[in-house]
């Protein structure tokens, strides 16, 4: 059933799924050049809030990925999105790398909060500004609601908290623009010619990736590299449209089956 | 200062103030109510110490209950006396000790989120090899650092124990609005996907401690406060009336609360307590 939509375009994930921190998921770069030769569209789709577009461009390259930068799709663009479309000037608790992709949106007098992962930002001072903007209006915009992310020296809060105490103390909701939110995976499509139903989406997050995916209408993989656990297919219903080792053997399935 | 009452406020007045037969226990809510916190200290609100005397006076049992945790009980008993308040601490019921009280009952040894103020309340405690997390209005000490060892002391822990002193959103400084503890209560939460234990206003179990203080039944007490969720909508849900104060943190909006309807609103606690008295001696 599923086998005989048109497809049109592939939404794949980068960390995790391509390439896990300073390795590329073995394969993987022969595998996205077979794709290219498909007739389909490719974008690349990420949650990021610490690394801006070109930093994870430099990355790619030097694990010889052949992307270009207008092919990344990521959280933060999403967030630039949603300020243009405003029109509202952002305070930015943003990490200091992931500036670079707001430049030249004017940040004056703010009317809009920005959260993302910044934890020299998130202390009283800083939090009581955003706080106050909220109350006197300002939206809150969330790069994501993550919970918390592992470091090195152990787990560490994510910028989920803080948007969840915020949205308690002035009693509003957050408008959440990375995965798995349908609107990004709508916006990631914006330029491309197709609907939903002719996209598929791969990623190693089941339930940012996959099921967000599924949710907006697309097929979803699930790649067993990144932070995949067992059974993590099990845990979204509906199920994966397909579960596989990794990137290669989805493009495999892709170009068997779904053309 | 506002000398006439519009006839409507009289009208409304008389209404609660008809329902006080068996009245024996009152509960302040202290901060908004007697005094404006603030710089050096903060400024009584005016008439408030003459009203606590005057309840004293009357025979009516007092007990004050507030959600203060930037100072040990002590501390900020005799900082109320220097503004002139004939107040002891017995007579206070503070989330601080009561959390101790809960603490000591089940063996649990404390990881503090607190005001440096507060943590000589908890000198008596083992807080070594932690295996719960108390949060309280931190202020300045709520940096990620301090919320992240919070959230790894809790996320290591099967299952996890958080207690909260008081749920507050926001609360007012001389130099604006500021996060309350329930924001960060509310970020652990989230982060660990638990429940908190709130100790405090609105906690049933709190007004329970300050009723038995005096020894008094709900439905013999009344508890003015300034907050219509935590003192007024905390009261009712324990079963004691509870009257708004429009000073503190009052808002005109509180009076068209969504969930919460006071069973009176009066401008000051002076003018609470003059009601409650002449009542009385009808």
């Amino acid at each position: 059933m599923a086998a005989r939509r048109v497809l049109k375009a592939v939404l794949v994930d980068l960390s995790g799924t391509l390439h896990i921190e300073d390795s590329a998921v073995p394969g993987s770069q022969e595998a996205l050049k077979r794709l290219r030769n498909a007739p389909l569209a490719i974008r690349f789709v990420t949650n990021t809030t610490k690394e801006s577009k070109r930093d994870l461009l430099e990355r790619l390259k030097k694990l010889e990925f052949d992307i270009a930068e207008d092919e990344i799709f990521t959280s933060l663009t999403a967030a630039r999105n949603l300020l243009e479309q405003r029109q509202v000037r952002p305070l930015l608790l943003v990490d200091d790398n992931a500036l670079h992709d707001f430049k030249g949106i004017p940040t004056n007098d703010p009317n809009a909060v920005v959260i993302g992962l910044a934890p020299e930002h998130f202390n009283y001072q800083m939090m009581n500004k955003a706080f106050r903007l909220i109350l006197h209006g300002a939206p809150l915009i969330a790069i994501h609601k993550g919970r918390y992310y592992k470091k090195k020296d152990g787990l560490a809060l994510g910028p989920g908290p803080f948007v969840t105490g915020l949205e308690y103390a002035t009693d509003t909701k957050a408008i959440v623009v990375g995965k798995p939110e349908t609107a990004f995976f709508l916006e990631a499509l914006r330029g491309i010619d197709c609907k939903p139903e002719e996209t598929i989406m791969i990623g190693d997050d089941c339930r940012d990736d996959v099921a967000g995916a599924q949710k907006a209408g697309m097929l979803g993989i699930l790649v067993k590299t990144g932070k995949y656990r067992a059974v993590d297919e099990a845990k979204i219903n509906p199920a994966p449209y397909l579960t596989c080792e990794s990137f290669p053997q989805a493009v495999d399935h892709i170009l068997q089956h779904l053309l | 200062m506002r000398q006439v009452l519009p006839a409507a406020a009289v009208r409304v007045m008389a209404e609660w103030a008809k329902q006080l037969a068996g009245i024996k226990g009152v509960l302040l809510d202290i901060s908004g109510v007697l005094y404006d916190s603030g710089e050096g200290g903060g400024v009584p609100i005016p008439g408030s110490r003459e009203a606590v005397e005057k309840i004293k006076a009357s025979g009516l049992k007092l007990q004050f209950c507030t959600n203060e945790t930037e100072a040990t009980r002590a501390k900020f008993v005799e900082k109320l006396q220097r503004l002139g308040f004939n107040i002891s601490v017995n007579e206070v019921t503070a989330p601080a000790p009561a959390v101790c009280r809960i603490l000591k009952e089940r063996n649990l040894r404390p990881h503090l989120l607190v005001h440096d103020g507060l943590v000589p309340e908890f000198d008596e405690l083992d807080k070594a090899n932690p295996n719960c997390v108390v949060i309280g209005d931190a202020a300045d000490n709520f940096s990620y650092k301090n919320l992240n060892e919070a959230f790894r002391v809790l996320i290591g822990m099967e299952n996890p124990i958080l207690l909260s002193l008081g749920r507050g959103r926001y609360y007012k400084e001389t130099d604006g609005l500021k996060l309350d503890v329930g924001a960060y209560m509310k970020a652990l939460e989230y982060a660990c996907d638990i429940q908190a234990e709130v100790v405090g206003k609105p906690a049933k179990a709190f007004f329970q401690s300050a009723l038995a203080e005096m020894g008094v039944e709900p439905h013999q007490a009344i508890m003015i406060g300034d907050d219509i969720v935590n003192d007024v909508g905390g009261a009712q849900q324990c079963g004691l009336r509870g009257l708004q104060v429009r000073t503190g943190k009052y808002r005109p909006c509180d009076e068209q609360h969504s969930h919460v309807k006071a069973d009176g609103y009066v401008n000051n606690l002076a003018e609470a307590v003059d009601i409650i008295v002449k009542q009385l001696h009808k």
